[in-house]
């Protein structure tokens, strides 16, 4: 399986790599598409830097398992 | 007997005697013909839009040749990496808006300093001053001020690193800790402030002279700013004194004293004053660390997760580099099957941060040894023990991130084991901290041109037998120009007074990215000893062909004897040989041409550096004052090319590390830097330098010249966690805000004290 990235030629190993990639690009692109599905990108950054888990990164991750998932 | 001529040798500088004797020219001794002085105007406010310069009166002085602002300029900002332009975010000379007390709004040229100045004092610049925000943990709320536009939360770069599964190993473990951390800023305080000569001429061509680490990475990142090709621009390094990580970026004082020059035709130098140093410059990086620590009953750590979030001032500098090296760091040197990093660098109106000796490492070195001080203690475990236990080893791969060849850490453990040992009991108060630290060798990554970073060199045989090496490795005090003189005299097998270098100056150097990273020695030598043994297969052709020997025999070069290996005493003198081969080839020079680039060497460098260093200190308990009494560091960095050189890294590195751990900082009110003197900002001075001693392990590193490696950075790392240590072991407080003061020692003795009388 590979998770590539809606909006660049990004392809990562999982969802998650996948959401570190978008919130750590972080340009206007990156966050439309995070705003697009319903995201404060604000919110995930600050879900992540207050505490220990990854906690933005895993709530991203969980839309693009559903939507970035393809095939090998 | 050693089966080196050169290398292991205790050698003086090459440039030691024009050093000692001052007649070296450093950039600010330079002066040409028609030259001008420049100054620039900073801004006063920590933020503000510019609503208008006007420079007509400071035109008008007499004495004044030009004044120039942002308008005079292309208007590009400027960034090391160059392919993400959001991260390109410094004007250096500000249209509309400044970020820091410290951003140059304005740059005049004159006949003479002293009227430069008088001309800053009549430009009038209109501010509207806006709100601004100074901590990074206040920078990254909603409601504060945006430094940048469409920065959200003035989070200006992310970096996450992970490997292993880190939620599940920290369930398996049977003890966790979470600690916080604060690290301090520190001032580079080079010896040399920053400063350039540019003389631009009529032909279109720019010629500067800078105390840099990095010419090549000036000579681009000025055609990029003042819209100039790369081979328009020449950049020549003088001596220079000093650099540790604050010359390897475009500065103020390079860029408007181009401009100022580009305008004029004339020659232009700009010489920071000692405050502009303090204040506008780069320095190092705060950080707010939160870590947990997971371990088994035995000391078998088993999960590690961190949390930095770092001030990154004004601009993003070298901000990007020095936030994945943090996490990277932050793991260094132990086995952590499990770990995650996640990296956050905030604006804030503050003077930016950027590289600073360490890159990063000095802070995470601080946090994770007296993290792992504070775990061995809650297992009852001893601190070389559990060190011991989780320490690094010889070709150990870093998951997804680094190979590790060499490694010493565990016969350093073992050698400051027997100093402990050595020192016996200790007076009361006293205590023995240690600290364990790795570092790269040079950075595998380049920020622009090349996805690897590299190294060239030259070597030209004249027909005197003398070498002339040309490089573009820079020399900026640590010593480079003797390490790679020494290098290639090893190589050739000629004697190291037969080397003249030429390193530093784009006219003629093949390209190097410089001293950054602790890169020199290993990518630089590796060129260099390429080059060398380039040029002396093309001396061994002639003298096998002179010689008449049978093929099986083996020919090498040794102290100007060119002899059959097995048979030394059979041979011709190198000079005879060099003198023939050049008059046969009607005078043209040999020419060897070497090249290293760390292609497929892991994430982050090609080795690495290893060591524990012990200090030892004294407290009193009823100041908090103590005293750095002993530094002894037992260090690896493969095969030792110049003995003193090593020593004098080591004693400086203790004085810059000490000065981090014990006094260093830079308090700010409202984002103004109150200590931007020598007298006010505090060092550790040559008096209040402890007895140090440096325990050198033998290793070997193959993918070293000679088997070397760093020898300059990774030595600051270690102190600052040492003494934190060293303190708790005293008296029995624990100061995880840096620096440890005296202050902060006192009062939490008496929080200890008042702790104490409440349980009983």
């Amino acid at each position: 399986m590979s998770y590539k990235c809606p909006v660049c030629i990004k392809v990562s190993s999982s969802a998650m790599d996948l959401a570190r990639h978008m919130i750590g690009r972080g340009d206007k692109i990156h966050k439309d598409w995070i705003s697009s599905k319903g995201f404060k990108y604000s919110e995930l950054l600050a879900l992540q830097f207050k505490s220990f888990g990854g906690e933005g990164y895993k709530a991203l991750s969980e839309v693009l398992e559903k939507e970035t998932k393809t095939k090998d | 007997m050693s089966k080196y001529s050169v290398i292991g040798k205790r050698v003086h500088r090459v440039d030691g005697p024009e050093k000692v004797t001052g007649s070296a020219k450093y950039t600010f001794d330079i002066v040409l013909p028609n030259m001008l002085y420049g100054k620039v105007l900073r801004s006063p406010h920590p933020h503000a839009k510019i609503l208008k310069i006007d420079t007509r009166k400071a035109e008008k002085l007499i004495g004044v040749k030009a004044v120039v602002t942002g308008k005079d300029t292309p208007g590009h900002k400027q960034g090391i990496w160059r392919r993400f332009p959001e991260l390109c975010d410094e004007e250096i000379l500000c249209r509309q808006k400044v970020r820091y007390i410290g951003d140059a709004v304005a740059a005049v040229a004159a006949i003479d300093e002293d009227t430069a100045e008088e001309a800053l004092d009549l430009i009038e610049v209109e501010y509207e001053p806006l709100s601004a925000v100074f901590d990074p943990l206040e920078a990254i709320k909603e409601e504060a001020p945006q430094i940048h536009d469409g920065v959200d939360l003035n989070i200006n770069i992310t970096r996450h690193i992970e490997w292993g599964d880190v939620d599940e190993a920290f369930k398996k473990c049977d003890h966790i800790r979470e600690d916080q951390f604060k690290c301090c800023s520190q001032a580079h305080v080079c010896m040399e402030t920053h400063d350039a000569v540019a003389s631009f001429d009529y032909s279109g061509k720019l010629t500067m002279w800078t105390s840099t680490q990095s010419s090549y990475y000036i000579q681009r990142l000025l055609a990029d700013m003042l819209d100039l090709r790369e081979g328009d621009i020449r950049v020549i390094k003088p001596p220079t004194g000093g650099g540790f990580g604050s010359k390897f970026e475009l500065d103020s004082a390079q860029f408007c004293a181009a401009v100022l020059s580009m305008k004029l035709c004339k020659p232009v130098k700009i010489v920071l004053t000692r405050e502009e140093e303090f204040t506008a410059t780069k320095r190092r990086t705060p950080m707010y660390y939160f870590v947990k620590l997971g371990a088994k009953r035995d000391g078998t750590m088993l999960a590690k997760e961190v949390r930095v979030i770092t001030e990154g001032g004004a601009y993003t500098a070298m901000g990007a580099t020095a936030l994945y090296l943090t996490g990277f760091f932050s793991s260094f040197p132990y086995k952590y099957p499990n770990y995650r990093y996640d990296g956050y660098r905030a604006y804030t109106n503050t003077a930016p941060t950027s590289a600073m000796r360490g890159f990063g490492a000095p802070q995470s070195t601080f946090v994770g040894e007296s993290q792992i001080d504070m775990l061995a203690d809650d297992l009852g475990i001893d601190p070389i023990e559990i060190r011991r236990k989780n320490g690094m080893t010889p070709n150990y791969e870093v998951p997804g991130q680094a190979y590790i060849q060499s490694c010493g850490l565990h016969q350093c453990l073992d050698e400051i084991e027997k100093h402990i040992k050595k020192r016996g009991k200790l007076p009361p108060n006293h205590g023995i901290g240690i600290s364990a630290y790795g570092f790269m060798s040079g950075g595998i990554f380049n920020w622009f041109d090349t996805p690897y970073a590299f190294s060239a060199a030259l070597v030209r045989i004249n027909i005197d037998g003398k070498v002339d090496l040309f490089t573009g490795a820079c020399d900026i005090g640590q010593g480079s120009d003797t390490t790679l003189s020494m290098i290639c005299a090893e190589e050739l097998g000629v004697r190291l007074e037969d080397i003249r270098i030429h390193a530093a100056d784009t006219g003629i150097c093949p390209a190097d990215l410089g001293a950054w990273g602790s890169r020199e020695t290993l990518m630089n030598g590796n060129a260099v000893k390429m080059a060398a043994a380039d040029a002396k297969s093309q001396i061994m052709e002639f003298a096998a062909a002179k010689m008449g020997v049978n093929i099986t025999y083996d020919l090498d070069i040794k102290d100007g004897w060119i002899h059959i290996v097995n048979r030394p005493e059979r041979g011709v003198s190198y000079y005879d040989i060099v003198k023939e081969a050049i008059r046969g080839r009607d005078g043209n020079v040999i020419i060897g041409r070497g090249h290293y680039t760390p292609h497929r060497k892991g994430m982050i460098s090609p080795a690495y550096s290893f060591g524990l260093q012990a200090a030892e200190v004294e407290v009193d308990p009823e100041t908090g004052r103590y005293k750095l009494l002993n530094v002894t560091t037992a260090h690896e960095s493969g095969t030792v090319i110049n003995p003193i050189g090593i020593e004098g890294q080591l004693e400086g590195a203790i004085m810059m590390a000490g000065g981090f751990g014990f006094c260093e900082d830079q308090p700010m009110d409202e984002g103004k830097i109150l200590n931007p003197s020598i007298a006010d900002y505090k060092l550790i001075r040559s008096l209040d330098m402890p007895e140090t001693e440096i325990l050198e392990i033998d290793t070997y590193e193959p993918e070293g010249p000679f088997g070397a490696k760093e020898a300059g950075e990774g030595l600051t790392n270690p102190t600052a966690g040492a003494i934190g240590n060293a303190v708790y072991k005293a008296v029995g407080v624990r100061i995880n805000d840096l620096p440890i003061t005296p202050e902060k020692v006192f009062r939490a003795l008496r929080e200890k004290e008042k702790q104490g009388k409440k349980s009983k």
